[in-house]
């Protein structure tokens, strides 16, 4: 006996399927779209159920993030001390912290609910290049607590605040002078610890900064809390060493009926050499589901460039500072490309500046010429400074793109002041420029660097302001709807699912995002403001309260 | 407990540093702890692992270039505590890694003194390696930071005056041992263990590395310490040893390398300081001034 058919009805599904970019019935059975169009549809199949729930909403296929951390769902365990708003996966809103006294009136709040002296206070998000000058000092971390550790991170990942349990148990000193210890006019420490080796210390000495824990299925489970509340219904978790308990807890979390959220992690290639890489994908491809998708891999060839880490060409920083740090030699990674490459392993390359990107970029052409691949998709994550010249060379070599339009957002200004300056700045996150050579093109947040919401990177990509208003390369702007393909079949086709996801078309998982308007027809600055009202995953509603 | 001395090993991708320190592990004399921070790629040599079982031989992986930096630092913690306790420490750097970060490490740590930075340079290709489209960067930080230099593959460079020539221009303080197969035994890059004449130098200077040892008559002045030390030229490579400063009860130890310096409480210990350098130090009494001027007055 054939399964039933549920018939959703829509104000309008905006499907970017081509064949039918619009519809009002969506027929569904086994968690799959088994037709779409106007009315007809509602007994096209047979007899069916009928769902007009949604019949006020618009309704377009379910967000794909292709650049995502499912250690976001871990970072709610500690404290959130950010800047910007941000919403936990219990749904609690946090508005912000817009001054130093705010963060630590926070804190203070966050310290006084602990009870085991023992547990460091651990904060995570904290941004003061928007407070104007004044940073966070040791006095104000031990206003909270002399005896508990306390340890706020910043949100670059390049900066801890400590307080003075910490600077003590990690033996820093005011009469030493290590790179990394932050001073005050006095001389006396300032409880800013910059840098690997001296944050790395305190993150030992602290037990546990809690970053770099294992997954587990709880994480999971609020990670796919955070996404089903933007739309989201399929995520990449890029990138994670995939460890056995990692596998396990994976294969648990989306064996659920009730986890509505399609997982696709990429193996961080370089935790194995690059025979056992290559094996372990193969490996894990054997328990994909519907759900979990293993089978790509990720490397990352230089830093970030508000870190001063990325690889840049002339003229290099804006700043002075000097040129960024490969995090692989060039010459092993053509070799590690090649290896992937003929394996049948797509590879997602993290390179942020534009001659990290001219390397990789080479790197793939390389391996292409020697040993051709049609439909590789190798994918440059972030790909910021990338400009039309090197486009035209990924575009040639079959790659694809995913732009951290987010960024022109969050760290626009900082972009343009310090690390890019003016002009070079407009081309940050190039979106209008990949897509008029033809490269593929996806669009991330990198949650948790900023918080994942597909209809905000949208809005970012189509409006390109900056947190302070300002717009950054106008004639990078996109249209909605290019916007819209970027969060949704577009970052599907960069993670090999646009057959599965991505759009509304006969076939493909019944995935869907249900919004209060259309946002193709808003004004372009209101899009981050529409609502979703539920997610379907796999033809179930999962509504947001 | 006597600090554990650590050899940075570092050097751009397929300089021989695998090699170097595959050779000292074959002629090993003590035990040797090593790391290796490289992500994937360990090729420490097996069977010489399983031939020194005397030796302990810790593999990590973990950048300390990158966001992962931590886990060396937790590499070198666990290294610092091993039973029975290991006579020394090789952290074998990765191929783009900045070998003075992983000095810095050991700075940072505690139970660790920094020996030579030890840069394996590939005589070559190291020529091209300067002129290379993406690399040049890369390799000249790593020699700047050169405290010693291995120039390996000599038997094969044609004519190795120009790596030489580059040698001399990017680090010319550094002692420059050639070889080829990476065959350096372990003396040859350690920094040398002398008796301690007082207040002179170590009449054994010809030595790459003069040494000069120094009795700290009273405790330290905090903020006189720290300008002499501050002020200190760039000849002189190291100052280690016990000290006491203004107001503690227990002494204290310090390191110092590279401008930088660690001053951590250390509890009984009889001071004295070892100062170590290149031939271009300063010379015994211009030392003496330096240091007795940090003392409290009297």
């Amino acid at each position: 006996m054939p399964s039933p058919i549920q018939v959703f009805v829509a104000r309008r599904f905006v499907t970017m399927n081509r064949s039918m970019p619009y519809a009002t019935h969506v027929a569904v059975r086994d968690g799959r779209v088994l037709g779409m169009g106007g009315p007809e549809i509602r007994d096209a199949f047979g007899p069916a159920g009928f769902d007009d729930r949604f019949a006020g909403d618009i309704v377009v296929p379910g967000f794909v993030e292709g650049h995502g951390h499912a250690a976001d769902g871990l970072m709610w365990r500690n404290t959130y001390a950010g800047y910007f708003p941000r919403t936990a996966p219990d749904g609690t809103r946090h508005a912000g912290f817009k001054s130093i006294a705010e963060v630590v009136a926070h804190l203070r709040r966050a310290e006084a609910a602990m009870t085991d002296l023992d547990r460091p206070l651990v904060a995570w998000g904290f941004d003061p290049i928007y407070f104007g000058g004044p940073r966070m000092t040791r006095a104000d971390l031990d206003a909270i607590s002399t005896r508990r550790l306390v340890v706020v991170a910043h949100v670059s990942g390049h900066i801890l605040n400590v307080n003075g349990a910490v600077l003590e148990r990690a033996g820093f000193s005011a009469d030493s002078n290590l790179d990394g210890l932050v001073r005050d006019e006095g001389g006396q420490l300032t409880g800013e610890l910059r840098g690997p080796a001296v944050m790395g210390r305190a993150n030992r000495v602290t037990g546990d900064a809690g970053l770099s824990r294992l997954l587990d299925v709880a994480a999971l489970r609020d990670f796919s809390r955070l996404t089903r509340r933007v739309g989201v219904t399929t995520s990449t978790d890029l990138a994670n060493p995939l460890p056995d308990e990692s596998v396990a807890a994976l294969r648990a979390a989306t064996a659920a009926e009730d986890f509505p959220l399609r997982l696709v992690p990429a193996l961080r290639a370089r935790e194995y050499s690059v025979p056992d890489g290559i094996a372990r994908v193969a490996a894990l491809r054997r328990h994909n589901t519907d759900k979990l998708h293993f089978g790509i891999a990720k490397l990352v060839v230089d830093g970030s460039i508000q870190g001063f880490s990325a690889r840049l060409r002339w003229p290099g920083y804006h700043n002075g500072a000097p040129n960024g740090l490969w995090y692989v030699a060039p010459a092993e990674l053509f070799g590690i490309v090649e290896a992937y490459h003929r394996a049948g392993i797509q590879l997602h390359i993290h390179t942020n500046g534009d001659e990290a990107s001219e390397l990789a970029t080479e790197a793939v052409a390389r391996a292409n010429d020697a040993f051709p691949r049609a439909g590789h998709r190798h994918t440059l994550q972030h790909c910021q400074m990338a400009d039309e010249a090197i486009f035209q060379r990924m575009r040639a070599a079959g790659m694809c793109v995913n732009l951290f339009a987010n960024h022109i957002y969050y760290w626009g200004e900082q972009h343009r002041a310090l690390t890019m300056g003016p002009s070079r700045a407009d081309r940050l996150d190039a979106c209008a420029t990949a897509l008029a050579v033809g490269v593929k093109l996806a669009i991330h947040s990198d949650t948790p660097v900023t918080p994942v919401d597909p209809l905000f990177t949208m809005w970012c990509a189509v409006n390109r302001i900056t947190a302070e208003g300002r717009v950054l390369g106008e004639h990078e702007r996109i249209t909605a709807v290019e916007a819209l393909r970027a969060v949704t079949l577009g970052a599907a086709y960069t993670v090999n699912l646009d057959h599965a996801v991505g759009s509304i078309d006969t076939g493909k998982f019944a995935d869907f995002a249900v919004l209060d308007r259309d946002p193709l027809e808003v004004p372009s600055m209101e899009i981050r403001d529409i609502q979703v009202r539920a997610i379907v995953s796999g033809g179930t509603v999962f509504a947001n309260a | 407990m006597t600090p554990i001395p650590l050899t940075p090993v570092g050097g751009f991708l397929g300089a021989g540093k695998t090699t170097l320190v595959n050779h000292l592990l074959a002629t090993a004399d003590r035990r040797f702890g090593v790391l290796v921070n490289d992500f994937g790629a360990i090729a420490i040599d097996a069977a010489l692992i399983a031939a020194h079982d005397g030796g302990v031989v810790s593999l990590t992986n973990g950048c300390v270039c990158c966001e992962t930096g931590g886990d060396l630092g937790a590499g070198l913690a666990q290294l610092a505590t091993r039973d029975p306790p290991i006579d020394h420490a090789i952290v074998e750097a990765s191929g783009v890694g900045d070998p003075w970060r992983i000095a810095q490490l050991a700075l940072v740590e505690p139970g660790f003194s920094l020996d030579p930075i030890v840069v394996v340079a590939d005589a070559l290709n190291l020529e091209r390696q300067l002129a290379g489209r993406w690399v040049a960067d890369t390799v000249r930080g790593q020699l700047l930071a050169a405290e010693i230099v291995v120039l390996n593959k000599i038997d094969l460079a044609p004519d190795p005056a120009g790596a030489r020539a580059a040698l001399a221009s990017l680090c010319p303080m550094a002692p420059v041992v050639e070889t080829r197969n990476a065959a350096v035994a372990i003396g040859r890059l350690s920094f040398p263990v002398s008796p301690r004449p007082r207040f002179r130098a170590n009449p054994a200077s010809a030595h790459a590395f003069p040494v000069w040892h120094y009795l700290p008559a009273r405790p330290f002045d905090r903020a006189r310490l720290r300008a002499v030390l501050a002020a200190l030229p760039r000849s002189i490579l190291r100052v280690k040893g016990f000290c006491r400063l203004d107001g503690d009860p227990a002494a204290s130890l310090l390191q110092f390398a590279a401008g930088q310096w660690a001053l951590s409480p250390y509890g009984e210990a009889p001071p004295g300081l070892v100062v170590i350098g290149t031939p271009e130090m300063p010379a015994p009494p211009d030392l003496v001034a330096r240091f007795d001027f940090a003392l409290l007055e009297q």
